[in-house]
């Protein structure tokens, strides 16, 4: 088994020698990046957007155009797949030869379908915050009424007590 | 799951039932005659096995993509897309925040007033259990 040794630590901990008597000597560390950045020879972006599909330089089945009703999209794009599933059979047994063209139809469907489906998320993410904010308001008014009623209930034993040291 | 991730589970399986199905009977599809000029390819080994179970095969897969099909759209009828519009939607998330704030601020005052009073009450009660303390000597 072999072993390495552990890299060394980076050349500039030696700006830092006096950061336990003055901490502002000592460099600040670095800003966030911004915008795109290289990492391990890749290509990331910080900013979390769903691709279009003509950017993946896929043909866009359903209409675009804001407020797409999914549901009946959904459902279209099921039916497409079905019908292009049965021909792709067809084409076997006929036309053995002809399958590529097919089986990009439908790999087509299946990346529009992934894509509606994925452009559903952020409404969906809308949606949990409404739903977690619903009941964080319901359990804030649910501990109003809780203190309103102990403290009620509190005056009310002081009160008695208040009677009954009097009637002594 | 949430119901989007079902949906997307569902299509991979659909994709998944088709290539295993065009696969298996590509796979297990005994010899078929080209063309005239060339014999009968030969019917022999295992032909049993093959002619009882081979038929049903595309019955199946057929029944299970038709059935993988259906529960898509059983999901995507299920899906609670509720209030078209990302509009809607700010819309709603701004005026909860606003009650929020304003049934915390209220919480907020019930309980300093609740602490008040809870401090009070302690003072009370240790002044009471000092009498009592002072007022009773021992015997």
């Amino acid at each position: 088994m072999a072993t390495a040794t552990y890299p060394p630590p980076p050349p500039y901990y030696r700006l830092y020698k006096d950061y336990s008597e003055n901490p502002s000597s000592a460099p600040e560390p670095p800003p966030p990046v911004e915008g795109t950045y290289v990492c391990f020879g890749g290509n990331y972006t910080t900013e979390d957007v769903l691709p279009s599909l003509e950017e993946q330089g896929v043909p866009q089945l359903y209409p675009k155009d804001s407020n797409v009703d999914y549901k009946k999209e959904l459902r279209s794009l099921n039916r497409e797949l079905q019908l292009h599933i049965l021909e792709l059979a067809d084409v076997l047994v006929e036309r053995p030869s002809q399958y590529a063209k097919r089986i990009g139809e439908i790999s087509s469907i299946f990346k529009n379908l992934h894509h509606l489906l994925n452009s559903l998320r952020p409404h969906q993410a809308r949606a949990t915050l409404i739903h977690i904010m619903e009941l964080q308001i319901q359990q804030r008014k649910q501990a109003v009424e809780d203190i309103k009623r102990r403290r009620e209930e509190a005056q009310r034993l002081l009160k008695d007590a208040f009677v009954t040291l009097d009637g002594q | 799951m949430d119901i989007i991730s079902q949906l997307q589970e569902q299509v991979n399986s659909i994709a998944a039932i088709t290539f295993n199905a065009f696969g298996t009977l590509q796979r297990d599809a005994p010899p078929v005659q080209l063309s005239p000029n060339y014999p009968e390819p030969p019917a022999t080994t295992t032909a049993t096995d093959d002619a009882t179970a081979f038929p049903e095969q595309p019955k199946q897969l057929s029944a299970d993509l038709v059935k993988a099909a259906k529960q898509f759209d059983a999901l995507v009828a299920a899906l609670p897309l509720s209030e078209g519009g990302e509009e809607a939607q700010l819309k709603r998330i701004a005026e909860l925040q606003v009650e929020n704030d304003t049934i915390g601020q209220e919480l907020q005052k019930q309980l300093e007033a609740a602490e008040k009073e809870l401090k009070q009450v302690q003072e009370l009660f240790g002044e009471a259990a000092d009498n009592c303390l002072n007022m009773k000597k021992p015997e």
